[in-house]
C-alpha cells in the first residue's frame, strides 16, 4: 500500500451498496430479442452492415466503427436480425446461443499492432460512464510517455456495485487485464485504487496482487469520500499529480481504466470474445432481487427488472448510473448498452424528490465541497443570468458535473442542471461561429476525395498500359493526356522522387496529427459530437492516399526510365 | 443529476453534519439571537422586546405587502423567515422602546428598499437591517442616540414611549449614553481613568453590556456549532478589531479606549456573529469571506475612533457590502488543475 494524498471538498453521502453487494454474482436470463444501439460509446455511431433477414450469431459483427471515435457492435444473441432503423439494429433470437469468437490470442507473444486491431475488432470501450472506445485510447497514449497504469476502481458512486462484484470474482483477471493494457501503453507501474468501503474486493485483490506478473503492482486503499473516483482526482490521490485544466490524464503520464474494461478487454483477446455483455448492478428498494447480473447488451431494462422482481407499484423513478451523476428514465423500454453499470429501481422513500427552490443565499456550502474549488454559487448566479463571458472567467468548463455542489446547497438548487444547460449553450454559440469553418472543412474534404478518386482511376490506367504496352513513349502520351498532379514523369525522375517522398510523409504526419487532436478532444469531451474533427481527419486521410499512390506511380515511373535508358 | 440531497438522507456519514435547509436556517439564526435577547430585555426591561415584535411584525406585513404588489406568491417568501429575521435584528439594534412609527420607518427602508426593491432574498447588496439602522441614526439621530440605562422590567413610561407619545425632552432626561458614546464624548484631556471613575455612567451600564455581549456569543457559538455560519467572517473581523484597537491603545491609552472595551461593548460580537455573516451581501468564497471580516474589523475601529459616530457596525457593515463585487472578483479560488499564473483572477 502507498501513501494517497488529498484533494479539496468531496461528501459523504449514503452508501447504499450493501443490498446489491450482499447478492451474488448471477447470469440473467438470455432475452428473447434485444434491441443493439449504434452508438453505445462516444463518437460517432456505427455503421450497421447487415440486412433485415441474416441470422447471426452471438459476437457476429453488425455494425462497424465509422470514423475514428467509433466502435463495432455486435450480435449479443443468435437470430435473426429483425428491424434496422437509424439507431438500431433488433434481433430475435433462435435460443440456440450460437457463439461466432475470434481466435484466441496469447496477449504475452503477440505484437501491440495485433492486439489494438483486436481489441478494435471486439468493439472493447470504457464500462465505466462516456464509453471512449478502448483501442483509441491505448493509442493516444503511444504519443505521450505513459508511466502508470490506475485502475479505477474507487466507484465513489452510492448504490453501484458492479467494479466491486467484479474485483471479488475476478480479481486475477483483471489484473491480467491491466498487464495487458499496461504492456501496450508501456507503463512500468499498476495502482489500484479503490475506497476502504470495499473490504472484500481488497481481500481478494491483496492475494491477486502478488501472482500478477510482469509489471508490478500496488494496492492503494482510499478513504471513501464522494466524488474520489473522479479520473483527476483520483490521479491526485494516488500519484500526487495534478491534470491540467483542460488536460489528460496522459499529460501527467497516467492513463485510467476500470475493473470491467480491463476485463473484457482480457476476453477480447484471450477468448476472442466480442463485448456482448457486461455485469450491471440492480438495486433499488423497488426490486426484490437486487445483485449484480451478467446482462447481454441491448436486454429490455424492463425485462431486466422484472426478472429481478421490480414492484411498479412501489417503484418512483428508475436511474441508470448512480443517484449523483446517473440520469432518470423516463421509459424503461430502453436496452441496456455498453455504459450501463447500474440501474436504481427507486420508492419515493430512497430518493424523494426535493422540495421547491429557494434563492441562492450565498452561504458558500456549495463552495466548501466543490472537488475543483470552483465558486459553484457565482456560477449559478452567471449561469442563470447567461452572463457568458463571467462563466469562463468563474471557469464552467472545469466543473466535472459531480453534483457535491447541488447535494449540500440548503435552497434545493439543481446546480449542476444549470450548469449543464450553461455549457451546452456555450458550446451551440462555439459551434453557430464556427459553421463557416466546418464548411470549408467539408469542401476541402470533397477536393481530397475527388483527388484520390482521380488519382485512383490514374493508377488503374497506368496498371493497365503498363501490362499491354509497356513502352515508354505511350506512357508518356498516356500521361500528358492524363495529367494528374505532379504525376508527369519531370526531365529528373529522381528530384521527383524525393519531393513526392516528401509530400507523402507530411501526408502521414498531418494524420497522425488529426487523429491526435481528434482523440484528444473527443477524451475531453466523451458526450459531445466531433464531426468537424472527423471530417479533418478524413481529408487528411484521403490526402494521404493521394500522396501514396502518386509515389508509387513514381517508383515505378522511376524504374522503367532506368530500365530503359540503363 | 443529482437526485440525492442532503437533507433527505439519514443514512448517510455526515447526516447532520451539513448546514439545514434555507428555510431552518433562518429559523436557526432566529433562535441563536434568543440569549442576546434575554439578556437585553434582563437589563433595558421590556422596551427591548416591544421592539423586536413590533419590527419583525413589520418586516412582515411588508414583505407580504410587497410581495402581493409585485405578484410574486407569498407564502413560500415568508416560508424562508428573512423577513422576520431581518425584524429581529432591526430590533435588537435599537434603542430600547422605540416609538412604533421609528421602527416602522427603519423597516420599510430594511424589508421594501433594502431588499424587495432589489429583487427579493439573495439579491440584496447590502445588509437590510443595516440600512434601516442607518438611515433612522442619520434621519433620527436624537431618538437612536439615547440609550437609557439600565432598568427594571417595566418601566412606568415603557407605554407612552411606544406609542411615540412622550416627548423628546423628556425621553432625554430618561436616557443616558451607551458607554461607547459616554467615552467618545468625554471632555478633552480627561484621563481614561478619570473618565472612569468620574461616575458619567450610572451604575452598572458598563455590566450590562458585557453581560449582553457574552450572550450573542452564545448564540454565534450555537450558530458556528449548527454549521449555518462558518467561522471565516467572526474570526476575521473580531482578530483584525482587536489588533486595531491595541494599535490605536498602543498609541494614546488615554484618548482611545481598550481592546477589551471595544470588544465587549456596543454592537461588536452583535455584528460579528449576526451582521457580518448574512451570507447575502457578504463576499462569497472562503478567502474573500476572510478579507469582508478583515475590512469590517478595521472600519469598526477606524470610525469609532475617528470618525463622528460612536458605535460603527452598520456602517462598516455597510461600507463592505459596497466592496463585495470588487472582492468576489479578486478572490476567485484558483481551480483545480490550473496552474498559479492562470490564477482564478479576472482576465
Ligand atoms: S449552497 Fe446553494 S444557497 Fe448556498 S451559496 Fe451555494 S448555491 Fe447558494
Ligand atoms: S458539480 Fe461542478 S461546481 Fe458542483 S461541486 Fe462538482 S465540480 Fe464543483
Amino acid at each position: 500500500m502507498t501513501l494517497s494524498f488529498d484533494f479539496p471538498g468531496g461528501i459523504y453521502p449514503p452508501e447504499r451498496k450493501v443490498r446489491s453487494s450482499q447478492a451474488s454474482l448471477q447470469r440473467a436470463p438470455l432475452p428473447e430479442r434485444v434491441s443493439l444501439p449504434l452508438r453505445q460509446h462516444s463518437g460517432r455511431p456505427a455503421v450497421a452492415c447487415v440486412s433485415p433477414g441474416d441470422s447471426v450469431q452471438v459476437g457476429s459483427l453488425i455494425a462497424k466503427r465509422n470514423g475514428l471515435i467509433s466502435a463495432h457492435v455486435h450480435a449479443s444473441i443468435s437470430g435473426t436480425v429483425t428491424h434496422i432503423s437509424g439507431n438500431d439494429i433488433q434481433i430475435e433470437s433462435d435460443r440456440q446461443d450460437t457463439w461466432h469468437t475470434l481466435a484466441p490470442l496469447n496477449w504475452r507473444d503477440t505484437d501491440a499492432g495485433t492486439l489494438l486491431a483486436r481489441l478494435d475488432e471486439s468493439g472493447v470501450v470504457g464500462l465505466g460512464g462516456a464509453g471512449f472506445p478502448t483501442p483509441v485510447k491505448a493509442r493516444v497514449i503511444a504519443r505521450h510517455a505513459i508511466d502508470t497504469l490506475i485502475v479505477n476502481a474507487a466507484e465513489c458512486e452510492p448504490y453501484i456495485t458492479a467494479d466491486d462484484i467484479t474485483l471479488q470474482r475476478y480479481p486475477d483477471d483483471v489484473l491480467e487485464g491491466a498487464q495487458l493494457i499496461a504492456s501496450l501503453c508501456g507503463a512500468e507501474q499498476i495502482i489500484i485504487g479503490i475506497e476502504d468501503n470495499k473490504p472484500e474486493a481488497i481481500a481478494a485483490l491483496t492475494q491477486a496482487v502478488g501472482r500478477s506478473q510482469p509489471v508490478s503492482v500496488t494496492l492503494t486503499v482510499i478513504p471513501t469520500r464522494y466524488p474520489s473516483g473522479s479520473e483527476k482526482l483520483l490521479i491526485k490521490t494516488l500519484l500526487n499529480r495534478t491534470v491540467p485544466s483542460q488536460g489528460l490524464p496522459a499529460d501527467v503520464g497516467a492513463l485510467c481504466h476500470n475493473p470491467g474494461t480491463l476485463l473484457a478487454a482480457l476476453n477480447a483477446v484471450r477468448a476472442g470474445q466480442p463485448l456482448v455483455e457486461r455485469i450491471v448492478t440492480l438495486t433499488g428498494d423497488a426490486i426484490a432481487r437486487p445483485g449484480n447480473y451478467w446482462v447481454r447488451l441491448g436486454t429490455s431494462i424492463e425485462t431486466l427488472l422484472t426478472h429481478a422482481g421490480l414492484d411498479t407499484d412501489r417503484l418512483s423513478s428508475v436511474i441508470q448510473g448512480g443517484p449523483m451523476m446517473g440520469e432518470t428514465l423516463d421509459t424503461l423500454k430502453r436496452p441496456v448498452v455498453k455504459t450501463t453499470n447500474c440501474l436504481i429501481a427507486a420508492t419515493h422513500a430512497e430518493l424523494p424528490s426535493g422540495p421547491q427552490e429557494a434563492p441562492c443565499i450565498r452561504c458558500g456550502a456549495c463552495e466548501s465541497v466543490c472537488p475543483v474549488q470552483l465558486l459553484p454559487q457565482q456560477l449559478h448566479w452567471y449561469a442563470r443570468a447567461q452572463e457568458d463571458d463571467k462563466l469562463e472567467r468563474y471557469h464552467l468548463f472545469d466543473c466535472i458535473e459531480c453534483g457535491a455542489c447541488s447535494y449540500v446547497c440548503p435552497s434545493h438548487i439543481p446546480l449542476v442542471e444549470d450548469y449543464r444547460e450553461a455549457k451546452s449553450r456555450l458550446r451551440y454559440q462555439q459551434i453557430e461561429t464556427a459553421k463557416a469553418e466546418h464548411a470549408k472543412h467539408r469542401f476541402e474534404f470533397r477536393q481530397a476525395r475527388l483527388a484520390r478518386e482521380e488519382a485512383e482511376k490514374q493508377a488503374r490506367r497506368h496498371a493497365r498500359l503498363a501490362q499491354t504496352k509497356p513502352s515508354i513513349s505511350n506512357n508518356r502520351a498516356d500521361a500528358a493526356a492524363h495529367p494528374a498532379p505532379s504525376t508527369m514523369p519531370s526531365a529528373n525522375p529522381q528530384a521527383d522522387l524525393r519531393s513526392l517522398r516528401i509530400a507523402q510523409s507530411a501526408a502521414k504526419a498531418a494524420v497522425r496529427k488529426a487523429e491526435k487532436v481528434l482523440a484528444r478532444e473527443a477524451q475531453q469531451a466523451p458526450h459531445e459530437s466531433h464531426e468537424d474533427l472527423e471530417t479533418q481527419l478524413a481529408t487528411a486521410r484521403e490526402n494521404l492516399k493521394v500522396a501514396d499512390l502518386q509515389l508509387a506511380q513514381a517508383r515505378e515511373n522511376a524504374q522503367i526510365s532506368t530500365e530503359d535508358s540503363p | 443529476m443529482s437526485m440525492l440531497h442532503a437533507s433527505h438522507v439519514n443514512d448517510a456519514p455526515s447526516a447532520g453534519t451539513t448546514a439545514p435547509p434555507t428555510a431552518s436556517l433562518m429559523r436557526w439564526v432566529i433562535v441563536a439571537t434568543l440569549p442576546g435577547i434575554i439578556a437585553m430585555t434582563y437589563c433595558f426591561g421590556l422596551g427591548v422586546l416591544s421592539n423586536i415584535v413590533l419590527a419583525a411584525a413589520f418586516g412582515v406585513l411588508l414583505e407580504s405587502g410587497v410581495l402581493y404588489l409585485r405578484k410574486h406568491p407569498i407564502v413560500p417568501a415568508l416560508n424562508d423567515s428573512s423577513a422576520l429575521l431581518t425584524g429581529v435584528l432591526l430590533g435588537a439594534s435599537l434603542p430600547p422602546a422605540s416609538p412604533w412609527w421609528l421602527i416602522g420607518v427603519g423597516m420599510i427602508a430594511a424589508v421594501v428598499i433594502a431588499k424587495q426593491l432589489y429583487g427579493g432574498l439573495g439579491h440584496n447588496p447590502f445588509n437590510p437591517a443595516m440600512v434601516g439602522y442607518a438611515l433612522l441614526l442619520v434621519s433620527f439621530p436624537t431618538y437612536m442616540t439615547l440609550w437609557a440605562p439600565p432598568q427594571p422590567l417595566i418601566s412606568d413610561t415603557l407605554w407612552p414611549q411606544i406609542m411615540g407619545a412622550l416627548p423628546i425632552a423628556d425621553i432625554d432626561t430618561l436616557s443616558g449614553a451607551t458607554p461607547l458614546d459616554a467615552f467618545k464624548q468625554k471632555a478633552q484631556g480627561l484621563s481614561a481613568y478619570q473618565f472612569w471613575a468620574s461616575g458619567t455612567l450610572a451604575d452598572g451600564t458598563l455590566e450590562a453590556w458585557r453581560f449582553i455581549s457574552l450572550a450573542w456569543l452564545a448564540g454565534g457559538v450555537l450558530l458556528l456549532f449548527k454549521r449555518i455560519i462558518s467561522w471565516h467572517i467572526p474570526a476575521a473581523l473580531l482578530g483584525s478589531l482587536l489588533i486595531m484597537a491595541t494599535l490605536f491603545y498602543m498609541a494614546d491609552a488615554d484618548e482611545f479606549a481598550s481592546p477589551v472595551f471595544h470588544l465587549l461593548t456596543g454592537a461588536t460580537l452583535f455584528g460579528a456573529f449576526f451582521i457580518a455573516t448574512d451570507p447575502v451581501s457578504a463576499a462569497t468564497s472562503r478567502r474573500g469571506k476572510l478579507l469582508y471580516g478583515v475590512g469590517i474589523g478595521v472600519l469598526i475601529i477606524v470610525i469609532r475612533n475617528l470618525g463622528g459616530y460612536p458605535d460603527a457596525v452598520a456602517f462598516a457593515v455597510l461600507l463592505m457590502n459596497l466592496c463585495v463585487p470588487l472582492i468576489d472578483l479578486y478572490t476567485v479560488p484558483r481551480p483545480v488543475g490550473h496552474s498559479k499564473g492562470t490564477a482564478g483572477a479576472p482576465r
